[in-house]
């Protein structure tokens, strides 16, 4: 096992003929929590989207390994059986699947996937109980149709109880804080903390500071325009809440 | 032809699955206070046809009836469901849940007319049908029909042609459920309003058929 979980090398990617994203070099070691900031339009659902095998984008060139092995060829469920999540800015509703249908399907193929045995429906009902808690929901979420009718608090709370139930090595949540009040977000981001370990790693994406003061980053990355022009430590967030991302941009253009 | 009449303060429900060469004209009275649902289940494949012609009348005030129809087709197969829905008295209520998934070549029509009389005040009447469309080459009609002379009538009908959602499609992948599971979960959801209370036997043949489709 590297200590490396995710490495993305000069990755060039469009969306119908468009360039969005000109070259990103990211690594996240195992246990690490990395943000990524940047303002609007600069590639950062983008990024999610590449990473996660979304239809429509186009890797021009570059690579990215998750655990040394490349995503590139990969569909998005031979993705997340390998252990990539993406929390969804935008979770899909979807009505006549319930949450339990989903997450018993998605749980089913993984551990299939993985040469796991199956699980009971005694033991899947058990193991989706146990994470209940985590998210601060209660039972009758799971018979409703997925993300159908919920507040913008309860689907990014979904979102961490699906992490909660397929424990990915690396999730990738994009935007999670987008629509959230203060007591969402707290319990998003305790629901964050509770699955951080040293084996696995989160990329959080986002425009604000606030997340970051729940789910506290190791790293710090600006993307701008396509590729990330800073990379720092955790105290880079307040100091962007301050001034802003103009005078990071300024000093990227001195830099060129 | 099949002559059904529910009487008066009755409720009935029946699920017909509907089969090449057997006699699928309908003509349906309701009673006064009755209650009908009626649930068909059309699934052809090769070149089957299957043709239904349901005739709906009221013979008493308060009727309710409920038609439900679910049919899935591929290959060159032909479904048509024909509904002539007369609200020939006040106050009756009907409904009508008409929905298709098609692949293959195969063709459906949808022909509904609900048909509400000056005199028929206090009226109710719904009419959708909503067809899920797997390939290029299949082909969904849909002919709702309201002749609607009275007022103070409460009536509506919806017609709709879709594919599967492609951002449901992802996002059931991205959680590691394969396609062809995801789609099938799709076109579940989709039929499940049709399918509620109908016997265990018929819904596993559905799904079934649901299978080869993916």
């Amino acid at each position: 096992m590297s200590d490396i979980l995710l490495e993305v090398k000069n990755l060039h990617a469009s969306v119908e003929d468009r360039e969005i994203l000109r070259g990103i070099d990211l690594t996240v070691g195992r246990g690490e929590v990395h943000a990524i900031m940047g303002p609007n339009g600069a590639g950062k659902s983008t990024l999610s989207g590449v990473l996660a095998g979304k239809p429509g984008y186009t890797v021009t060139s570059g690579e990215m390994l998750l655990d040394g092995e490349s995503l590139m060829d990969l569909s998005p469920e031979e993705r997340s059986w390998k252990g990539l999540f993406l929390g969804f800015q935008y979770p899909v509703e979807i009505p006549g699947v319930t949450n339990t249908m989903m997450l018993k399907s998605a749980v089913a193929a993984r551990r299939k996937a993985l040469g796991l045995p199956e699980l009971s429906s005694a033991e899947f009902i058990k193991l989706l109980n146990s994470k209940l808690p985590l998210v601060n929901m209660d039972k009758s979420f799971l018979s409703r149709g997925v993300n159908v009718g919920f507040s913008g608090g309860e689907k990014k709370r979904n979102e961490v109880l699906q992490m909660a139930v397929l424990q990915p090595q690396l999730a990738i949540l994009d935007e999670t804080d987008s629509g959230l009040d203060v007591d969402a977000l707290r319990i998003v981001g305790e629901g964050v903390n509770s699955l951080r370990s040293s084996d696995n790693s989160f990329v959080v994406i986002t425009h604000y500071q606030r997340l970051l003061s729940y789910i506290v980053p190791d790293v710090i990355h600006v993307l701008y325009n396509g590729r990330i022009i800073k990379t720092a430590g955790r105290e880079l967030a307040a100091e962007i809440e301050k001034r802003g991302y103009d005078w990071i941009i300024k000093e990227a253009n001195e830099q060129a | 032809m099949n002559r059904l009449r529910v009487d008066k303060g009755l409720a009935y429900s029946d699920v017909i699955l509907l089969r090449e060469g057997a006699d699928a004209v309908w003509d349906i009275s309701v009673a006064a206070g009755a209650s009908l649902q009626l649930t068909f289940i059309a699934l052809a494949s090769g070149a089957e046809t299957l043709s239904c012609e349901i005739s709906v009348a009221f013979e008493g005030e308060g009727g309710q009836c409920l038609l439900r129809g679910l049919y899935i087709t591929r290959d060159s197969a032909d479904v048509s469901f024909r509904v002539n829905m007369v609200h020939n008295l006040p106050r009756c209520t009907s409904r009508q849940l008409f929905k298709g998934i098609l692949a293959g070549s195969s063709h459906t029509l949808f022909d509904g007319l609900i048909k509400v009389p000056a005199h028929c005040i206090g009226t109710e009447a719904y009419q959708e049908n909503h067809n899920l469309l797997l390939t290029d080459d299949c082909r969904a009609q849909s002919l709702p029909q309201l002749e609607i002379y009275a007022d103070d009538v409460r009536c509506s009908h919806g017609a709709t042609f879709g594919r599967l959602d492609a951002d449901e499609l992802f996002y059931m992948r991205s959680r590691g459920i394969p396609e062809p599971e995801a789609r099938r979960l799709q076109m579940v959801a989709f039929a499940s309003e049709v399918l509620e209370g109908v016997p265990e036997g018929i819904v596993t043949q559905t799904l079934g058929v649901l299978e080869k489709l993916l």
